[in-house]
């Protein structure tokens, strides 16, 4: 693994961005594997052995926080159980009491952490309210969070779900205004992906806005996300944000079915029956020794397993992008106070300590990039709890090849396409005003994202009905006569000329292929 | 005089003045109770354009339209119940007269919305030093049910130390925030907004009464 990655890192010349001490682990040869990577926590490693276990524990430090078990408070537990708590549990068993009945079913409650400890405020934040007395907040960000849950914060700041709303927010409205409506966003978009919540000058939280638990949502605070997103409150049960359903409020539906995937593969089918056995109220939840019965969205994409710590930092072992119109496999670059980016394979990797602007227009220096193979890497790992390594590179190996199908088949000709028509003036620069933007839409935000989910998940069923036959019915029949309508007599040009050369288009120019796949009978005399 | 048993000292001009003291007493207070009743008229109250704007809000609350008929006018809520605490409110009230003739141009609806916070923030002192005793005049403590399960068990248990205006305001008129955490920048950028002002005029029309 490591030569592989050594060589890659030489390729690209990223080499000792990582980090030099793994570049000098593997000078002198020595190769990860998993024994090794066994051995790291009884610190039985010789000279070479040293280095590379320097070198393992700053990539997973860099990877989930250097922990393989669920982070321990370390605040003084004098730093909570606020004194005006009980004014609020006391009235609040009485008005809407079901908040104050979950808390109590709550390791908040056990741990001696009231109301007042998440909801307090300074006078002078924002959204600061005076409420019987007391002055609090509504709204409990991950920053407020973060007082006590340090490593969770800070893992989660940055993460692709932390910027699920500053990703899209300068795109947003030509879909959801133009194609919804005033109060479109409010209602669906927002709920996902978040809002950026806006205090009234009166005081009150604007309810175009909020109530919101969108898991990038924009806080008053200036932090990013919505940790209720997937803790529902007010009991933050560790079982619940366990269990796949924690997920399944955005992740489900056409252009994102994880859970109907999830449900539709060997891990769900095994999960549904074993449930039981899933040991979702551990303290500590690490897949291979807490419990082996099945993975859930959290075993893979966060949480522990063997020696890979977990991780609040959801995207970070994704190697690939996969709802973008073309699949790319991308670099996590980490900036220095935490935040982070992803840069595709191909663009120009940045060095440490080099600026670099990020989505939300403000400059970041970077401290550190991780590539697609660490991503990939640290993904297996989980895999190789229960599988063997050649399953799970096997396994790999069947999805990348999806992938790179939908890549180059559909989404770049698709898009070659798209650009040519734009370019010559046959579309206007609005979205969605000409039906084949719909048409392309779905192409790569519905059924290829389908296509690529199920196959990175194990559902056959979306990878291909789903998922793959749809792209390719819509690509066949729907979008390239669109297209050639639409460029008319540079139809030639546009159009088929970027699908002439490839083989996989072939089959098209050759009409004689007889096949009883349509359920017709031969002619007769055949 | 002594034949009726009366003392010596009751002298028919005593007696005179008695009766035109008692006489003007009662015509005193008469006109006092009529004072009172007249200037707490939201009629009385709205002939000021400035207060117009407090009444439209007024007019949309619960306080103006209740399902039991009853309707509490402005004097209801911001006179005390008292003859003399009335008649003591009334001439404290005086000053808004000044103020609405010597001050700031309280018509102009931006001018209003700008100095609503303080005036918010005076009326909630103002119940709050009274102990609410404007509400109690219609509102029981004791007899609060509420629609919700639990609303009886809260005004019974938890309000120790806590008077109706600590909870409950924000009710009638336009929301001001609590004077401790209340923002004037974010206030006069909400003024600003809606009224379509540029961002900085609302600080500088409060710098500057018209």
């Amino acid at each position: 693994m490591c030569h592989e990655s050594r060589a890659l890192h030489r390729r690209l010349g990223v080499a000792a961005r990582l980090s030099p001490e793994l570049e000098r682990a593997g000078e002198k040869g020595t190769r990860i594997d998993r024994d090794k990577i066994s051995n790291l926590d009884s610190g039985v490693s010789g000279g070479s052995g040293r280095l590379l276990w320097a070198g393992l524990c700053l990539v997973f430090g860099l990877l989930g926080g250097g922990q393989a078990i669920a982070e321990k408070v370390k605040l003084d537990p004098g730093q909570w159980g606020h004194e005006a708590g009980k004014d609020c549990v006391s009235c609040h068993s009485k008005a809407s009491a079901g908040l104050a009945s979950q808390w109590r079913e709550s390791a908040h409650q056990s741990a001696g952490v009231n109301c007042m400890d998440c909801h307090q405020a300074e006078r002078s934040d924002a959204d600061a309210m005076e409420h019987e007395g007391r002055i609090i907040a509504t709204i409990v960000s991950p920053k407020d969070c973060g007082r006590c849950h340090e490593k969770e914060y800070r893992e989660q700041q940055g993460s692709v779900h932390a910027e699920a709303f500053s990703i899209i927010e300068a795109r947003l409205p030509a879909l959801a205004e133009h194609v919804g409506g005033s109060g479109m966003s409010a209602a669906s978009c927002d709920q996902c992906h978040g809002s950026r919540v806006k205090v009234r000058g009166d005081g009150t939280l604007d309810p175009a806005t909020w109530p919101n638990s969108g898991i990038g949502r924009i806080n008053p605070d200036g932090s990013k996300g919505s940790c209720s997103s997937c803790h529902g409150r007010h009991r933050f049960s560790r079982a619940q944000a366990r269990e796949p359903e924690a997920c399944v409020r955005c992740h489900s539906g056409p252009d994102s079915p994880d859970k109907e995937i999830f449900e539709a593969s060997k891990h769900g089918m095994i999960y549904a029956a074993h449930r039981d056995e899933m040991n979702l109220n551990a303290p500590e939840w690490v897949a291979g020794r807490d419990y082996t019965a099945a993975p859930t969205c959290v075993t893979c994409h966060m949480g522990a397993a063997g020696k890979l710590p977990s991780t609040h930092d959801v995207g970070m072992r994704n190697a690939w992008s996969l709802n973008t119109p073309v699949s790319r496999r991308q670099y996590l670059v980490i900036l220095e106070d935490g935040a982070r980016l992803e840069l595709p394979l191909g663009s120009e990797i940045p060095k440490r300590g080099q600026e670099l602007v990020r989505p939300d227009g403000r400059p970041g220096q970077v401290k550190s990039v991780i590539t697609p193979e660490r991503r990939r890497q640290a993904m297996s790992m989980v895999c190789l709890e229960c599988h063997g390594k050649s399953f799970t590179e096997g396994f790999m190996n069947q999805f990348d090849t999806v992938v790179a199908l939908f890549n180059d088949k559909y989404g770049t000709p698709a898009k070659a396409i798209m650009e040519g028509l734009l370019g010559a003036g046959r579309l206007t620069p609005t979205p969605f005003d000409e039906p084949i933007e719909f048409t392309y839409w779905e192409l790569w935000h519905d059924e290829g994202a389908r296509a690529r989910h199920g196959a990175s998940m194990m559902s056959p069923n979306h990878a291909w009905w789903e998922g793959m036959y749809l792209v390719g019915r819509n690509f066949y029949a729907r979008f390239l006569p669109q297209a050639r309508a639409i460029a008319g007599d540079r139809a030639g040009e546009l159009v088929d000329a970027v699908i002439a050369g490839q083989a996989a288009h072939q089959w098209l120019i050759e009409p004689n292929q007889a096949s009883a796949i349509l359920g017709l009978e031969p002619a007769e005399g055949d | 005089m002594a034949r009726l048993g009366v003392p010596l000292f009751i002298t028919r001009h005593v007696l005179i003045a008695l009766v035109v003291g008692g006489i003007g007493g009662v015509l005193v207070v008469a006109f006092l109770i009529e004072f009172d009743r007249f200037t707490s008229r939201n009629e009385f109250c709205a002939s000021c354009h400035s207060m117009t704007y407090a009444e439209e809000t007024y007019q949309r609350s619960a306080h103006f339209n209740s399902a039991s008929g009853v309707r509490a006018s402005c004097g209801d809520c911001h006179v005390s119940p008292s003859l003399l605490g009335a008649t003591w409110d009334h001439a404290v009230g005086l000053k808004d007269l000044v103020k609405q003739l010597l001050g700031p141009d309280y018509d102009d609806p931006v001018i209003n919305s700008l100095h609503l916070p303080e005036a918010a923030f005076a009326a909630r002192d103002w119940f709050r030093r009274r102990d609410s005793a404007s509400c109690r005049r219609c509102h029981v403590q004791e007899a609060i049910q509420g629609e919700r399960a639990n609303t009886a068990a809260i005004h019974r248990e938890e309000t120790e130390g806590k008077t109706c205006i600590d909870c409950h305001y924000n009710l009638v008129h336009r929301k001001v925030p609590d004077e401790r955490i209340f923002k004037r920048e974010a206030w006069n950028q909400m003024v600003e907004e809606t009224f379509g002002l540029e961002p900085g005029e609302a600080a500088r029309r409060l710098a500057q009464p018209e």
